[in-house]
């Protein structure tokens, strides 16, 4: 079985408010000491496939693919680290000013070269931009269905079995076929820590890189964006809170009741 | 431009309270350009949902009950929304951002060729140029987006419509989509569905909630936030560290990616405000946070703070409330 899973390398989105800035010209956050990290749903996304191979036992390669600047290598690295068996790096700079349709276009040529894909494993959004478009319009791309917002799956004879989560609930999905499934977050697919040892063996392991042309594109005709950012800001910081103050935990518990009543809020 | 489709699935004849909210925005909006409303109403008993969508605005309501609607959710929504697109013809397409809306937007606006606006908390006409808001990395920034297609496809959050007052009395067309969804069997299929419908009030409609977090240290400690919430006749949310760490139930979860909660008085405990817990919860009239750490983030976005140990002011808060409540 080959589980590809789809990595994103963002902004590092524990970044605080208070540090956040932006470059409203430019459309683009300006943070430069931020960190790049992996979108936290694709470690969701990559710990589900690395559960899933551990639940089927053998047989099951698991292909790591982001698509980004060089420098998403790190990421790339991050999964292999994990036992990830592959990694593969789509780059170009003719990839660089693409919006979700387009990069769904990219992502689903790198499926497709890749071959033999049984399952494609995103996080429901990513950390950044958080649009949570681009998995559903690979699976459009690739004419396959999609079940998003899945937190666990389980073989099940010839099956997955997909928990989806649901508003106020949940749905087990079957699926028999090759699919797109989003992943968010549960207790179940927090990623793991990288063993010193896989981290060690893995440094080694090439990043396979493909730009436009290896994946059978041509970057000039990669289609036109369908929506226009217009404006990219940081609301107006709101003001600190008000701190109910005391000498023990009692009086400040206390006066936090007064202050309730007296505003009128309980 | 100027007409509009609303997605709108129905369960057993029901409607959400969502998609009756986001009907009265679409409303709102089609007074603006002129258009009409078309609302698709798709699942069980669809057609029972006609009246009521029409009272709460609907000038056309599209049902289709096609059994694939169950057991397909995903594939089987968006053929018939594809459907309704032909039938109807709008030049806004709205859903409510549940776990239908996210599921069908983006395959929707692939197959028609739409620009795509999800998680929207507002949207502007103006100068005949129709604009979304969203919120952005984690809340920590907004942006201003426009499709540039004909047809622009928008998922909603709660809280950025209002219903309106139903008119019993208003008239509309109600017609059956007409088309046939036969169940394709590689599709994904659902084999079981499981409600987790909390005992006391629901989040999203709670007036007063008590929410833990990480600083809560364990499963067992929320038995604090519950003895303050059965006090205050509230309900229990919780951030996303409390979800992953396996503490409570992920239908909890109050955040970006979870429950979107708007009530009078948002208690919490915990909880380091990240950007991402305070865009489920930014819409509270008052928030008072419950802290160790002074420095936390959250103490720059609620209203009132406390710095110390929730085991030694949540027992003393209750009490203190208890008092006052009598």
């Amino acid at each position: 079985m080959q589980i590809v899973v789809l990595i994103k390398q963002v902004l590092d989105p524990e970044v605080p408010a208070r540090a956040f800035r932006v470059n409203r010209e430019l459309r683009v956050p300006d943070v430069p000491r931020a960190a790049q990290v992996m979108s936290i749903f694709d470690g969701n996304a990559l710990e589900t496939a690395l559960k899933l191979r551990e639940a089927v036992g053998s047989g099951v390669k698991i292909t790591a693919l982001s698509m980004g600047e060089k420098s998403a290598e790190n990421v790339l690295r991050k999964a292999l680290a994990v036992t990830a068996d592959d990694a593969v790096l789509l780059a170009d700079p003719a990839f660089a000013p693409l919006h979700s349709v387009q990069k769904a276009r990219v992502l689903a040529a790198g499926i497709r070269k890749l071959g033999s894909v049984d399952l494609v494993l995103a996080g429901r959004q990513a950390a950044d931009w958080e649009a949570g478009q681009v998995g559903p319009m690979v699976a459009e791309e690739l004419g396959w269905p999609c079940v998003s917002f899945v937190s666990r799956i389980d073989r099940s004879g010839d099956s997955l079995h997909l928990r989806r989560e649901l508003d106020n609930g949940y749905q087990i999905v079957r699926l028999s076929g090759p699919a797109i499934v989003t992943v968010t977050n549960a207790d179940v697919n927090v990623l793991r820590f990288a063993k010193v040892r896989d981290v060690m063996m893995s440094a080694r392991k090439p990043i396979i890189t493909w730009n436009a042309s290896a994946l059978g594109l041509d970057p000039t005709d990669l289609g036109e964006p369908s929506v226009d950012l217009l404006d990219l800001f940081v609301p107006e910081r709101p003001r600190h809170a008000e701190m109910i103050e005391g000498e023990t935990a009692r009086d400040r518990a206390l006066g936090l009741a007064r202050r309730l009543r007296e505003l009128n809020a309980i | 431009m100027s007409d509009l489709l609303l997605a709108a699935p129905v369960r057993d004849g029901e409607v959400s309270r969502g998609s009756l909210d986001l009907l009265g925005g679409a409303r709102a909006l089609a007074d603006q350009t002129g258009g009409k409303v078309t609302v698709a109403a798709l699942g069980t008993a669809a057609n029972q949902a006609a009246t009521t969508l029409i009272a709460y605005g609907a000038d056309t309501v599209l049902t289709c009950a096609e059994p694939a609607l169950e057991t397909a959710p995903g594939e089987a929504g968006v053929i018939a929304l594809e459907a309704a697109c032909r039938a109807s013809e709008p030049g806004v397409v709205l859903l409510v951002a549940d776990s239908y809306g996210r599921d069908w937007a983006p395959r929707l606006a692939w197959r028609i060729d739409a620009g795509l606006v999800t998680e929207v908390t507002g949207w502007s006409l103006a100068s005949g140029r129709l604009t979304f808001s969203r919120q952005v990395f984690g809340g920590k920034a907004q942006a201003v987006l426009a499709s540039r297609r004909p047809v622009a496809i928008a998922t909603v959050k709660p809280g950025a419509a209002v219903a309106c007052q139903p008119d019993p009395s208003r008239r509309g067309l109600v017609q059956e989509l007409g088309v046939t969804i036969p169940l394709d069997p590689s599709w994904p299929q659902v084999i079981e569905t499981a409600s987790e419908a909390p005992t006391g009030p629901r989040l999203e409609d709670a007036k007063i909630i008590v929410s833990g977090g990480r600083g809560l240290g364990g499963p067992e400690n929320f038995s604090y936030a519950r003895d303050l919430a059965e006090v205050l006749g509230a309900a229990v949310g919780a951030s996303r560290a409390a979800v992953d760490a396996g503490w409570v139930p992920a239908t909890w979860q109050i955040g970006q990616t979870g429950k979107s909660v708007a009530p009078n008085l948002y208690v919490a405990v915990g909880i380091s405000g990240a950007s991402q817990h305070m865009v489920g919860c930014s819409r509270s009239k008052l928030i008072v946070a419950i802290n160790t750490d002074q420095d936390a983030p959250i103490f720059e976005q609620a209203r009132l703070g406390v710095v110390g140990d929730y085991r030694e002011v949540l027992p003393r808060l209750t009490a203190a409330l208890k008092e006052l409540l009598q």
